[in-house]
Order: C-alpha cells, then sequence, then structure tokens
C-alpha cells in the first residue's frame, strides 16, 4: 500500500493525523482556564479569599449541581427555569455569571472527588451528604474556613439555619461546611396490606410478634392468592429496609454506651457494636430461614425488585422511606392498576423491649455544603447562599410562581395538582437547587408537614400524613460529636458495605450456623476498621470525661 | 548518508506511528509519574508533588490488611478456573467450525457466537439477574414449574462461582476463536488431503494436523492470559458479584475501587495497582520463559 500511495495524499494524511493530536492536546487544557483567571492554587488563604464583585468586573461562580437525568425539555439540566431565575435575580444584579456543574447523582462522592483533586477546576460550591467525605477534605485542609465571611455575609443566612444546625458543619472549631437545614426528621414508617389482613380476619400487628404472627398467617394462608409467590415482609439490603428492624431490637443503653458502641458511617449511625444487635440479626435470620422475607434480597441493592413486587402485589409488609409510597405513580398507584382492591396503609407495629417504637431519624441537617479552599470567590459563594436563605427567594425556587405553580392558604403554599406540565416542570428539581434546605420550608414545623403534604395525590395525603407522624415518632435523635473520628473518615465508606455483608451473611446462614457466621463476620468488620473506631471513641470518651 | 535518503523517503510512515506512539506516551507512561503516589500520604489538596513521602508505610498497611488476602485470593481463584474453562473453550469451538464444511452455516454460528462479546458488562449482569433470581427468575420458575426446589445461582457463593464462569464463557467465546480461525486458514490444506489418503479419521486429523497448526497462538494466547492471572477485569465481578456473595466475588479491582474511588485513600489503592502491575510482569515473563523451553515459542 504505501509504496503506491501518492506522495500528496500520504502527506496530508500525515498533517492531518499529526494536527489531530495536537488540536487534542490543546483543547484538553483550555477548558480549565475559561472563566476565571489562572487559579492561585492553595494559597490563597481563607477569610480573604474574597474579591470585589460589585467593582465593575463580573465574576462567574461555579456552583455543583446533582444530575438525576431527570430535566424534562426543553429545559438542560444547566439551562432550566429555577437557573435562569438565579441568573436574573441574584447573579445579573451582583454582576455575577452563574454556572451550573452538572454531577451524576448516582456518582457524586466519586466525582467530587475527582473534582476536589483537579484543584482549579473545581466549583466554588461543592456539597455531599457524607459526613466521611466532609471531614476527609476538612482534615487534609483543602476547605476555605467561613467563620468570618459569614458574620459579614450570612446574616440571613445565619437566621435561617440557627445554631443547631450550623454546629453540624464545625469541625475542630472552624465552620468549614455550611450544613443545609432538614424540615422534617422522619425517616421510617412501616405498611401492611390491610385487605390482606381483612381477608384473615385478624387485626392490625401491634409489636413485633403480632407482626411475626401476622407474617407467618400471610405466608400459609396467601390471602392476596398470590398462588405461592406471597412474599410476607418485602426486604432489601438497603437502609429504608434493614434499619426499621434492626433499630428496635437497640436495647436501652448508657450514655457511655451510646458515645462508644455507636459508629457513624457517612451520615448514619450503624448500631454493631450496640446491645440488641445480635438479636435483630437472629430474627433476622428466623425470617429468612422460615421463608418470609423476599429470598434475593442481598441482591436487590436499589430497591428495583421490592418495588416490582409491591406492585405486582405479592408482598404483605413492608417498612420504606415514609413519603415513597404515596408519589404520584408511586408504588402504591402502580399496586392499584394490578390490584384495584389493594390497600396498603401506614402501620407501626416493632416494638423494642420498653415496647417503643424505636426508629432512626435524621439529624436536623442536611448536606455539607462546603467552599473548596482553592475558590476565589468564596464571598460570592456565601452571598448566594444568603440570597437563598430569604425566605421569598426560597419560597420562589421550591414552588415557582404564585397563581401558576401554588396558591398560598394560611401561609402554607399549596402546589396546585392541576397545573399543566410545563409549569409543573419549572420546579421539577427544586430539591437539588435549594441546596440549603431538605424539604420545603415556611417557618414552622407543622406548616413544613402540611405544605409537603400538600404536594402529593389528594387520595393518599392521609395516609402520607399517617406515615408521617409514624415516622416521627419514638425516634432516636443522631448523637452529635463536636470532634471528628478520624477512624470513621478513614473506614466509613468500607465499612458500610461490610456492614451490609454481615447482614447477609448472619441474616442467610442456616439457623445451627447463625452464631459461627455472626462471630466471622463480626471479626471482620472489626478487623476492617470498626475496631479502631471502637478505640478512637472509647478514648474521646475519655478524655471528656 | 543512505539513512537520510531512507528517512527523506519514508517519513510519512514514520509520521502516522506519531499518533499511535503518543497514545503510550500520554495514557500508559504518563501516568506512571502518579505511581509516587504509593509512597506518598497523598493529599489531593497540596498534589503529588506537596505530598509527603511515608517510604513503605502504605505497603505495610495494605499487606496487614485482611481485604487484601481475601481480595489477592479471590483474584487468583476466579482467574485460574476462568483459564480452566474459559480457555479451552474457544479453541474447542473453532476446531468444531473449521471442520463444519456448509460455509453458510459456519458463518451464521461464527456471528451468533461472537455477538455477546459486544455486550456490556452492565448489560449482562442485568439479564444473568432475570434469568438466575432465586425468586422470579427464568431458570428457577421453570425448575419450579418441574417441581424442583430453588437454585440459589446467585446468592450461594458455590452456585455463584458457576454462574460467574458459564456467563464469563458465553461472553468471549465465540470472540475467542477468531484468532483460532484466522490460525488455522494458515494451515497448508495439502496435509489434511494427504492424511485424509493415507486413512486418517477426523479425530487422527484434529490431533496430528490442526492441533500442532494451532500450537503458536496457543501458546501466545496462553501468555497474555497468564500475564492477566493477577489482574481482573472490573465490570464482571462487580456487575455479578453481590453482598451475598462477596466472599468470592470480591477482587482487587473491586477493592481498589472500594478504598480509591470510594473512600478516596488514593495512596492504598495505588499500592494496589502497583502491586499488580509487578506481580503481572513476573507472570508474563515467567510465563513466557516457560513456553521457550517447552514450545520454542515465545512471544517476548
Amino acid at each position: 500500500m504505501a509504496p503506491k500511495m501518492t506522495k500528496a495524499a500520504s502527506l496530508s494524511l500525515a498533517a492531518v493525523l499529526a494536527s489531530m493530536s495536537l488540536l487534542s492536546a490543546c483543547s484538553s487544557n483550555s477548558n480549565s482556564n475559561a472563566g476565571n483567571a489562572a487559579s492561585g492554587g492553595g494559597s490563597a488563604s481563607a477569610g480573604t479569599a474574597s474579591s470585589p464583585a460589585a467593582s465593575g468586573k463580573q465574576v462567574t461562580l461555579k456552583v455543583e449541581l446533582f444530575d438525576r437525568g431527570n430535566t424534562p425539555s426543553p429545559y438542560t439540566i444547566t439551562n432550566s427555569y429555577l437557573t435562569k431565575y438565579i441568573q436574573d435575580n441574584f447573579g445579573t444584579p451582583n454582576n455575577i455569571k452563574m454556572e451550573f456543574v452538572p454531577v451524576p447523582r448516582s456518582e457524586e462522592i466519586k466525582k467530587l472527588n475527582v473534582l476536589m483533586a483537579s484543584g482549579s477546576d473545581v466549583p466554588d460550591i461543592v456539597f455531599t451528604y457524607d459526613s466521611a467525605t466532609f471531614n476527609r477534605y476538612a482534615q487534609q485542609g483543602g476547605l476555605t474556613d467561613l467563620t468570618d465571611l459569614l458574620n459579614q455575609y450570612g446574616s440571613n443566612l445565619k437566621t435561617f439555619l440557627g445554631d443547631d444546625a450550623l454546629a453540624y458543619g464545625v469541625y475542630d472549631g472552624k465552620q468549614l461546611a455550611i450544613p443545609g437545614k432538614r424540615s422534617i426528621l422522619g425517616k421510617y414508617s412501616s405498611f401492611i396490606r390491610t385487605d390482606w389482613l381483612d381477608a384473615l380476619g385478624m387485626k392490625a400487628p401491634t409489636t413485633t410478634q403480632e407482626l411475626y404472627d401476622t407474617l407467618v398467617a400471610f405466608k400459609e394462608k396467601d390471602p392476596g392468592k398470590t398462588g405461592g409467590k406471597v412474599i410476607p415482609y418485602g426486604m432489601t439490603i438497603e437502609p429504608a429496609q434493614y434499619d426499621p428492624l434492626i433499630w428496635s431490637f437497640i436495647k436501652p443503653m448508657t450514655d457511655e454506651q451510646r458515645f462508644t458502641l455507636t459508629q457513624k458511617l457517612g451520615s448514619n449511625e450503624y448500631p454493631t457494636l450496640l446491645p440488641g444487635f445480635k438479636d435483630a440479626l437472629q430474627f433476622y435470620n428466623k425470617l429468612y430461614n422460615e421463608g418470609l422475607i423476599s429470598k434475593d434480597f442481598g441482591l436487590d441493592k436499589d430497591k428495583k425488585q421490592l418495588t416490582q413486587d409491591v406492585q405486582n402485589g405479592v408482598v404483605g409488609f413492608l417498612t420504606e422511606d415514609y413519603p415513597n409510597l404515596y408519589y404520584a405513580d408511586g408504588s402504591y398507584e402502580n399496586l392499584l392498576k394490578t390490584v384495584p382492591t389493594a390497600k396498603l396503609d401506614p402501620i407501626d407495629p416493632l416494638t423494642n423491649s420498653e415496647g417503643k417504637h424505636a426508629k432512626p431519624a435524621y439529624a436536623p441537617n442536611g448536606m455539607y455544603i462546603m467552599i473548596p479552599k482553592s475558590s476565589e470567590h468564596a464571598a460570592e459563594a456565601v452571598k448566594y447562599l444568603d440570597w437563598m436563605a430569604q425566605s421569598e427567594n426560597m419560597l420562589a425556587l421550591q414552588n415557582g410562581v404564585e397563581g401558576e405553580n401554588y396558591e398560598m392558604k394560611d401561609g402554607i403554599p399549596i402546589v396546585k395538582t392541576d397545573a399543566p406540565q410545563d409549569v409543573v416542570d419549572r420546579i421539577y428539581n427544586y430539591g437539588d437547587i435549594v441546596i440549603l434546605a431538605n424539604g420545603k420550608f415556611t417557618g414552622d414545623e407543622e406548616k413544613d408537614k402540611q405544605a409537603f403534604a400538600a404536594g402529593f395525590p389528594p387520595a393518599y395525603q392521609q395516609n402520607l400524613r399517617k406515615a408521617l407522624d409514624i415516622s416521627v415518632t419514638d425516634t432516636f435523635a443522631p448523637l452529635l460529636i463536636d470532634r471528628p473520628i478520624e477512624a470513621e473518615s478513614k473506614y466509613g465508606t468500607a465499612l458500610q458495605d461490610k456492614y451490609e455483608e454481615f447482614i447477609v451473611k448472619a441474616a442467610t446462614a442456616k439457623p445451627d450456623k447463625f452464631e459461627s457466621a455472626y462471630e466471622s463476620a463480626l471479626k471482620d468488620y472489626m478487623q476492617s476498621g470498626g475496631q479502631a473506631i471502637l478505640d478512637e471513641r472509647t478514648k474521646l470518651y475519655q478524655e471528656k470525661k | 548518508m543512505r539513512g537520510t535518503v531512507y528517512l527523506r523517503r519514508y517519513w510519512q510512515l514514520y509520521a502516522l506511528l506519531v499518533l499511535p506512539l503518543a497514545y503510550f506516551v500520554i495514557f500508559k507512561y504518563g501516568p506512571m509519574w502518579g505511581v509516587q503516589i504509593a509512597f506518598k500520604d497523598f493529599n489531593f489538596f497540596q498534589g503529588i508533588m506537596g505530598s509527603e513521602w511515608i517510604g513503605l508505610d502504605a505497603f505495610r498497611e495494605v499487606f496487614h490488611s485482611h481485604d487484601f488476602f481475601k481480595t489477592l485470593r479471590n483474584t487468583l481463584m476466579l482467574n485460574i478456573l476462568d483459564l480452566i474453562v474459559s480457555f479451552p473453550a474457544p479453541l474447542i469451538l473453532a476446531i468444531m467450525l473449521f471442520e463444519v464444511k456448509f460455509q453458510w452455516f459456519k458463518r451464521l454460528s461464527q456471528t451468533i457466537l461472537y455477538i455477546p462479546h459486544f455486550i456490556s458488562w452492565v448489560i449482562i449482569g442485568g439479564i444473568v439477574y432475570q434469568v438466575f433470581g432465586t425468586q422470579s427468575g427464568l431458570v428457577n420458575n421453570f425448575l419450579a414449574s418441574l417441581g424442583f426446589g430453588p437454585v440459589p445461582f446467585l446468592s450461594d457463593k458455590h452456585y455463584w462461582l458457576f454462574t460467574y464462569l458459564a456467563t464469563g464463557v458465553w461472553q468471549s467465546a465465540g470472540w475467542g476463536t477468531i484468532l483460532y480461525l484466522a490460525a488455522l486458514t494458515g494451515i497448508n490444506r495439502d496435509l489434511f488431503e494427504a492424511a485424509e489418503v493415507d486413512g486418517a479419521g477426523r479425530l487422527k486429523r484434529i490431533w496430528h494436523i490442526t492441533l500442532p497448526g494451532l500450537k503458536t497462538t496457543i501458546a501466545t494466547l496462553l501468555i497474555i492470559n497468564l500475564g492477566n492471572m493477577i489482574a481482573i477485569g472490573f465490570d464482571r465481578p462487580f456487575v455479578i458479584g453481590n453482598k451475598m456473595v462477596m466472599d468470592y466475588s470480591d477482587v482487587l479491582s473491586t477493592y481498589v475501587y472500594r478504598t480509591g474511588l470510594e473512600s478516596g485513600q488514593y495512596t492504598l489503592a495505588t499500592v494496589v495497582g502497583l502491586f499488580q502491575a509487578v506481580v503481572g510482569l513476573i507472570f508474563v515473563l515467567g510465563a513466557n520463559y516457560a513456553s521457550r523451553k517447552l514450545t520454542d515459542e515465545g512471544i517476548l
């Protein structure tokens, strides 16, 4: 081939190839400098990182934004009604160009690690729900200290969050993150097929023992006529399914036990070492071996199978994040399409040794909002959050346009369920835009709950409200420790996997092998960092005494 | 003098090489700069240069870690089993296809056989879960209709090994035949005719002509496979694996993913990566040496 090729042809081919490689080498560099001047690296010291925005030159403020791949047309994730609203109402008046940096929701932490490591390319506002990740960044000195900036530009922000929530962003006495705030702290509720209970003439179970009897009856009598496919208790390997069961077995404990034996991995507390954990697993094991919970629960890491099973009408009882079943086009609505007579109602049967319906709740903080140290626009970033915290702005961002998206009734924004789709789509991702808030804020807790319930299809609002009330009954409030546990930031993420492996192994062992399965899984967990966390917490507790 | 004439005449060919060379420099040699992370307490806000040297501390931590040995054992176990099961499969398939007389049938079956190679593991994972699930999987539904109890293909670690290996064969065997078939076309047809005239049966012909003709290809592929003994693809164990079979499905690549990308411990992840590279190199050189001794064929 080569000798026959004309010289001109081969020459131009080579030239094209060479220039292509040059082009690609250039383009990979040009992005990082767009928008802002060469970054000063880590040298810009905290507090003085502000640059005067008012003095003529427009600055670009880059803000992370979760991308769930659900943007309705004609919008794009970085160009929607809400991003435009922010640009027009906050950006333009302050001479700031807002730039949203999309990050896939499911790979949030991995992507954030990569962004942080890139230094100059990282957005000015980043966030995560994972406290281990926040602690790691804080410990490695990668975050801007916001104490002074908050005093200077963040008066609305401080009022909105209050000291309770702000305390979650303090690391070693420095305000290194601005925690979002949660309006409703409840997490889980249980649900049962009331129509199955009626068919069997049974009354709703009120204790764990009664629940067990009900599950056995569901399996043996198959009131849903599923043809042997009945799953009395729908289970997965997701917190919403295993947490309520396990925490209901945790026994009363002393303050010392609460402090030293709890393991906080990521943003949640784990009861691995607390008294009662083993009993929980023993019960789990019994349910599994008697065929009362989903057989493949260990494979279901995203509730996909469970959702299918619920919708197909074969699940009798389950625990779930309290609002999940009742959304429009949610599991309950789809269940009604398969089994029109189905009734899936909230219930609270899991009881602990004191007869309480103990279950975990959220801490009053939402995500950790952070400003990387390499950011040159820390002041603008705080101003942006302060703007978002003002109630009229938050109302507009969370609810859209009054009269079109919602009506005000007694100070509660009521979503108009009959609004046309393009109007609804305006605020499709308000939860991800309003990073300061988890849930809607009206300034009053009861009103927040009503506002939240008003967003559901009218037919399910009553059930939703009941589930919500169950979710805040007898809750364990998470414990706030003002000093970071280093071992938790180091091993936290890996231990979460270990914890789930622990549950699966203990639950699926043959009953006579339970003891050894439990022991070996515990050993594995302790060796993988559990011991290190226990030691550090014990030491810290003694120092504090 | 001759050199310059030669260069002037053929420089375009060398220019064409620039792109592949640039690929290797940028994507294969460039990242080696980062290997030093294994010896540093890597802090990503300070960058590679700003991080402190810690000597072999990270190696000590990895070699003391319980998970490292478990994942190392699993990696070797899965790879050795895979070698035993998946390595001969394309060879046998290729010989069978080669013996087929109808060209259209051969072409058709070849295409059907190698289509799975183009399906991403993520999709295969989805299919596997639908087909082999305990509660609602296709196979178990079928078994149930025959009156057999469910087989935990995905949730029992021993059955899971079977599932893992079988999907591996299904995915890669067809594609693997291509190299063998190419080598087979290189065998002189006269040999087969002469053998047939001499009264050699089909099996005899395969044994004395086909297999020796494939010796070099087999040796080459074996060396490549052995070189990958310690490396293991990420997708397959990650996608097919699950919490219930972590005892077997957790391998070095998933371990690196967990410690490096999920927990942000880049130093430990780099240590494991470096370890894999060094052991991999030893395996390749060893296999090459053995192959030279045994068959006089090597690739280095």
